[in-house]
């Protein structure tokens, strides 16, 4: 079966098309949210950015970076505060050697909120013009697995898409789905086929369609709509949803829009 | 008394062996107010500190009236007073840049 | 009573200063149907968090968070989105202990499908929001007022202008009989034994210490490098040197009143004197612990400018200097730079916030209010690294 793709640069091939409003630091979340709206872009909400110490420096500067350079992402704007650990300029420097289709804007310099928002849609605007996507045939899907429910037994279906040429990354190191969604996040893969905890919700990651699967515990079952596949989903079936998904079909999830991201950290916050 | 607003740099306390400067200031410059007499030795940004006295290495840094630090090397009068030449007593083991 | 102040009285005798109808997620994967709720309807609030029900060493910590802002005084009623957990249910029960008198509880597990609690979130919300707003302020006495103090992208006037400024108009709601609460543990560091000479009793003096000491131990024992973090890099480009500089700066704040108490993360407040509470110096996850302490109004003074406002405690943001309030006007309600300006004297700025806290206490809308910035976080002390 042929993949769509949209050929992104040096990001690779993604599966999905999102330009991203990243805000470096949690105060800038709701100007990015004003900008995002305006432009049809993605962003989130997040908690980090300030007040981190330590090792976590570098890794959240890691993290936003692999956001920042995700398959599926056609270009990024970074909107900082000014006064945040994780200074927006220096990551977009980062990225910018990367990809050129990078800005950032920093609040405390644009004339506020208002301003901000202002530049924010414009610099957006310029990126998606500046850098069209094209449309392109995936020559690799790249899938994440979350097994944050570890009682579920994925080696025929492993096995099954490593048959077929199906890259995969599983990631089982975290009980709670999103912390092994930020980890298959920075291993950049397109799709993620999630199977939580028998106890948890379906969820999702922002840039990332994921594709929930049922455990049939009592919860799954009283919320079974909220689920991409039943819990006797075969792998045949399981294949032709993320098939679907490569090419277009919204998962769950992406349909509600949820997605709140987490980073993992080492240390506590000051 | 001036005016704050005639002050090129702010006193918070009689003791303090420094001032708050209130406007950017070049080398060179000369303040005379509130009994002050010196020459700004350094390009000083608004709101960064002057020396108002000598300062000898590990001498403590007082502002409002209390320690915030010690000097890490000599500093002279009319000289910058930041993080080039000041750590705190604690948790700082050293300061960025 | 007060014949100036008028606000919204609680069932349990607590007052709001605001009659917010709140939706909130208990489980990170509702807070997007949180979101949609409160974007499609006439007027109520909704916050977004990370917290997925994990039992670890925060457990206490964000649970006692979460369920004491569901139940601050500015709200008319929560709207809680659950996943049904016996976890998640007992927050609700500890937010209705601590005085909500309006809960709502919407859980995914009975409806269905989370389309579907949107949709009756939805309902529901508005139905709400139109009885709030029926609702009349009455007259209220001072000790109605719960005022947090705050202070990010501090700089070097911060210590000279805005926070004495805020220590005037703290003294002044103190003796009136109001409640005000210093907090950022980080941020007394070096002038917390000039804050402990002052506490009315020489227990609270000796508690005021421990906790800055329990703070020091921590970073020493994580073997932390502070440097980058505290002072922040825009600490330090605005002219702050040390931390000791920035602590004695930020002191400022809490005026001249005698400290009456030392308060944890997120504990109730109780209704008159100036306290201390023990938060971190993130801005959003004081700001969140300010609001389930049922802080009911706060102000927060800033060097640099920051957009930061919460869902449901007005936040009034007054600059530190002039230049900042000029370039960037709509974040700041008030600029306390007039008086390293030479325009104004400390006592003028310091009456002119006190009354403008009054404005916004009787309803007047902040800039942060206007901006709908509701910025939420869960302060977390242990590592998320490890499974």
């Amino acid at each position: 079966m042929s993949m769509k793709g949209f050929d992104h640069g040096n990001r690779g091939i993604g599966v999905r098309n999102h330009q991203l409003i990243l805000p470096s630091v949690v105060c800038s979340t709701r100007v990015s949210s004003r900008i995002a709206r305006e432009v049809g872009a993605v962003t989130f909400a997040h908690q980090h950015g300030c007040g981190f110490i330590g090792n976590d420096v570098g890794r959240i500067t890691d993290y936003f970076a692999a956001l920042a350079n995700h398959p599926n992402v056609s270009s990024t704007l970074i909107v900082g505060l000014g006064c945040e650990t994780l200074q927006g300029n220096e990551l977009a420097d980062k990225l910018l050697t990367k990809n050129k289709s990078t800005n950032y804007l920093v609040t405390q310099e644009s004339g506020g909120v208002a301003g901000t928002v202002s530049s924010g849609i414009s610099a957006a605007r310029e990126l998606s013009a500046n850098f069209p996507t094209a449309q392109t045939v995936l020559p690799r899907l790249h899938l994440g697995i979350d097994l944050s429910n570890d009682d579920f037994k994925v080696d025929e279906i492993v096995a099954a898409l490593t048959e077929v040429g199906v890259d995969i990354t599983v990631a089982a190191s975290h009980k709670n789905s999103g912390l092994n969604f930020s980890d298959l996040m920075e291993a950049g893969v397109h799709v993620i086929l999630s199977f939580p905890d028998p106890n948890q919700p379906p969820s999702g990651f922002p840039l990332i369609p994921t594709i929930n699967v049922s455990s049939g515990s009592p919860l799954h079952l009283a919320i079974a709509n909220d689920f991409d596949l039943g819990p006797k989903a075969e792998s045949e079936e399981i294949m032709e949803k993320i098939y679907n998904v490569v090419n277009g079909e919204l998962t769950k999830v992406e349909a509600i829009g949820a997605g709140e991201i987490i980073a993992a950290r080492e240390v506590r916050s000051v | 008394m001036l005016p704050i607003l005639m002050r090129k740099v702010l006193i918070l306390n009689e003791n303090d062996n420094i001032a708050v400067c209130l406007v950017d200031l070049e080398i060179g410059e000369v303040i005379g107010q509130d009994g002050l007499n010196l020459t700004i030795q350094n390009r000083i940004p608004r709101g960064h500190k002057v020396a108002t006295k000598n300062i000898s290495k590990d001498d403590g840094i007082i502002k409002y009236g209390e320690r915030m630090g010690h000097a890490t090397s000599e500093i002279k009068i009319g000289e910058h007073v930041h993080t080039h030449n000041v750590l705190g007593d604690r948790l700082s083991t050293e300061q960025v840049k | 009573m007060s014949d100036q102040l008028k606000a919204f009285a609680r069932p349990d005798g607590r007052w709001g200063l605001r009659n917010h109808v709140l939706i909130l997620p208990l489980h990170s994967a509702l807070s997007a149907t949180a979101r949609k709720i409160a974007d499609a309807s006439i007027g109520a609030v909704g916050v977004s968090h990370d917290w997925s029900g994990e039992v670890d060493g925060d457990f206490a910590r964000i649970t006692k968070t979460i369920s004491g802002f569901a139940a601050n005084p500015n709200n008319f009623a929560t709207i809680f989105l659950t996943i049904g957990t016996p976890h998640e249910l007992a927050i609700i029960e500890v937010a209705k202990k601590i005085g909500l008198a309006r809960a709502e509880v919407l859980n995914v597990a009975e409806y269905g499908s989370m389309a579907k609690i949107a949709d009756i979130g939805l309902a529901m919300a508005n139905s709400l929001v139109k009885e709030a707003n029926l609702q009349a302020r009455v007259s209220a006495p001072w000790s109605a007022i719960i005022l947090g103090q705050e202070c990010g992208g501090s700089d070097a006037l911060s210590g000279i202008t805005a926070n004495p400024a805020l220590g005037v108009a703290s003294d002044r709601l103190v003796e009136l009989g109001a409640a005000s609460v210093l907090g950022e543990t980080t941020e007394i560091l070096g002038a917390e034994h000039l804050l402990a000479a002052r506490a009315i009793t020489p227990e609270i003096g000796a508690q005021i210490i421990e906790t800055v000491a329990r703070y020091e131990r921590s970073i020493n024992y994580e073997g932390i490098d502070m440097r980058g973090a505290q002072p922040s890099r825009g600490n330090i480009e605005g002219g702050l040197t040390t931390l000791e500089e920035k602590s004695l700066g930020a002191a400022k704040k809490a005026g001249s009143a005698q400290f009456s108490g030392v308060l944890e993360y997120a504990d109730q407040v109780p209704n008159s004197g100036l306290y201390f509470m023990d938060t971190p110096g993130h801005d959003t996850e004081q700001l969140t612990g300010f609001g389930a302490g049922g802080i009911n109004i706060i102000v927060f003074t800033t060097g640099r400018g920051t957009p930061t406002g919460s869902a449901i405690v007005p936040t009034i943001k007054v600059a530190t200097n002039s230049t900042m309030a000029n370039a960037i006007p709509d974040l700041i309600d008030l600029n306390a730079g007039t008086i390293a300006d030479g325009l104004k004297t400390l006592a003028q700025v310091g009456g002119e916030l006190f009354d403008l806290i009054l404005e916004v206490a009787n309803g007047k809308t902040t800039k942060a209010e206007k901006g709908l910035h509701h910025e939420f976080s869960l302060s977390r002390m242990y590592n998320t690294v490890i499974r």
